[in-house]
């Protein structure tokens, strides 16, 4: 197992960003001449598991530990990270039509964030071009993958156009799916997994003015396919999971913490409050 | 014979009124019947954030003629904005969401409150009526 540990780059505010939404896209963090040569390689290795480029110090070096993604990688699952043992590459010959949605087999459905799904674009990807497409807060919504296979287009879905080099993490239980190509094109993308070896603490960047009683917890600008605030408290609980805080964790219901609202001073029921409530 | 098939067939039932029916007006109001076995089920699936037929639809996907039809790329082209909307335009329910799998606030099961709809089409794949 190679391990691995560097800075972290992300802050409070960024890494409950990734415990809301379940991706972070890292645009063109990679530089060209790794993208080609990374094409190169897909191009002359066409296997679905081209597993031995994970070997290839120029691989390792620029794209599984990109400072920027490693930075993110380090900030979620903590020092000592373990590399990826296994390359999937899901080159497509486009057009398409798009893929049954579905979460990967072995997702759990949890607040824990044990290993982190990465995908790595090394060609830029138009929306003609069928990027992946996932659905933000998806990580907390149970369901098994042969009873998604009828979902068609979904209010928030968010299709992860990106120009190359461009590196996106996920929980690994995030729905997705290939999204519909248009245009005659090789679509290639690499998806690996990093995997955590310690537990967890609150060791990225810390945001000093970072209010754990205030902050916005709630996923904005989509539905969330869930009973109301239950996606702050999905959130609330991951962050508190990656803080290390997990025993900490709890909730008391009505307009408590961890409820979006405009609250003098503080919410009640928040758990760190010294007093009952 | 020109006109709607209720049109048609008053105009057949003045021609026996006035004893000028034959069997050819039969016969070109007959090929104004639609045939059952040259339609195919549409399906409408509708995924909407209550149990309400005028609740907002969160979802869509739709089959007609036979074949999965192009998704919409935002919600401002979904076909339908709530069920009622697709029952006005000939839809019929044939499913309610399932409400064994919506009372369990600690566990939510995929996008929720899932209604599916009918309606028959033409084979062909552009048919299928008005609306979506």
């Amino acid at each position: 197992m190679l391990t691995h540990d560097c800075p972290a780059t992300l802050t409070d505010t960024e890494v409950l960003e990734f415990c809301k939404n379940g991706y972070l896209m890292l645009p063109g963090v990679v530089g060209e001449e790794i993208n080609q040569r990374t094409l190169a390689y897909t191009n002359a290795n066409t296997n679905h598991e081209p597993t031995e480029i994970i070997q290839e110090p120029w691989f390792r070096d620029e794209v599984l530990l990109n400072p920027a993604v490693a930075g993110a990688v380090r900030s979620l699952l903590g020092a000592h990270f373990a590399l990826p043992n296994l390359m999937s590459s899901h080159r497509m010959e486009t057009p398409a039509p798009a893929q049954g949605w579905h979460r990967d087999g072995g997702s759990h459905y949890t607040h824990e964030l044990h290993y982190l799904q990465v995908f790595y674009l090394p060609q830029t990807c138009t929306d003609d071009m069928g990027p992946t497409e996932v659905l933000p807060g998806s990580h907390f919504l149970f369901a098994t993958s042969p009873t998604m296979g009828h979902y068609g287009a979904i209010q928030g879905m968010v299709k992860t156009s990106a120009p190359a080099g461009s590196v996106f993490l996920t929980v690994y239980s995030i729905w997705h799916r290939r999204g519909a190509s248009r245009i005659p094109s090789v679509r290639q993308l690499l998806k690996y997994n990093y995997w955590r070896t310690t537990p967890p603490t609150r060791d990225w960047r810390i945001e000093a003015d970072f209010d754990l009683a205030n902050a916005p917890y709630h996923l904005s600008g989509a539905p969330t396919f869930r009973p109301q605030f239950r996606d702050s408290r999905d959130s609330a609980r991951m962050f508190f999971w990656l803080c290390g805080m997990d025993d900490k964790f709890r909730t008391m219901g009505g307009q408590g913490w961890p409820m979006p609202a405009k609250f003098e001073e503080r919410p009640y029921g928040y758990p760190l409050a010294p007093e009952r409530v | 014979m020109n006109g709607d098939l209720h049109g048609l067939v008053e105009e057949c039932i003045d021609r026996l009124d006035r004893g000028a029916l034959e069997a050819d007006h039969l016969r070109e109001l007959l090929a104004q019947i639609p045939r059952a076995d040259n339609l195919v089920q549409d399906l409408l699936y509708l995924q909407c954030s209550t149990t309400s037929v005028t609740s907002q639809v969160l979802g869509v996907q739709f089959i007609s003629g036979g074949q999965v039809q192009p998704e919409p790329d935002s919600v401002a082209d979904f076909p339908y904005q709530s069920v009622l909307e697709a029952m006005r335009d000939g839809w019929r329910v044939v499913q309610f969401p399932n409400m064994a799998l919506l009372l369990d606030e600690e566990r939510t099961y995929g996008l929720g409150c899932e209604f599916i709809l009918e309606r028959r089409s033409n084979s062909n794949p552009q048919g299928g009526g008005t609306g979506c």
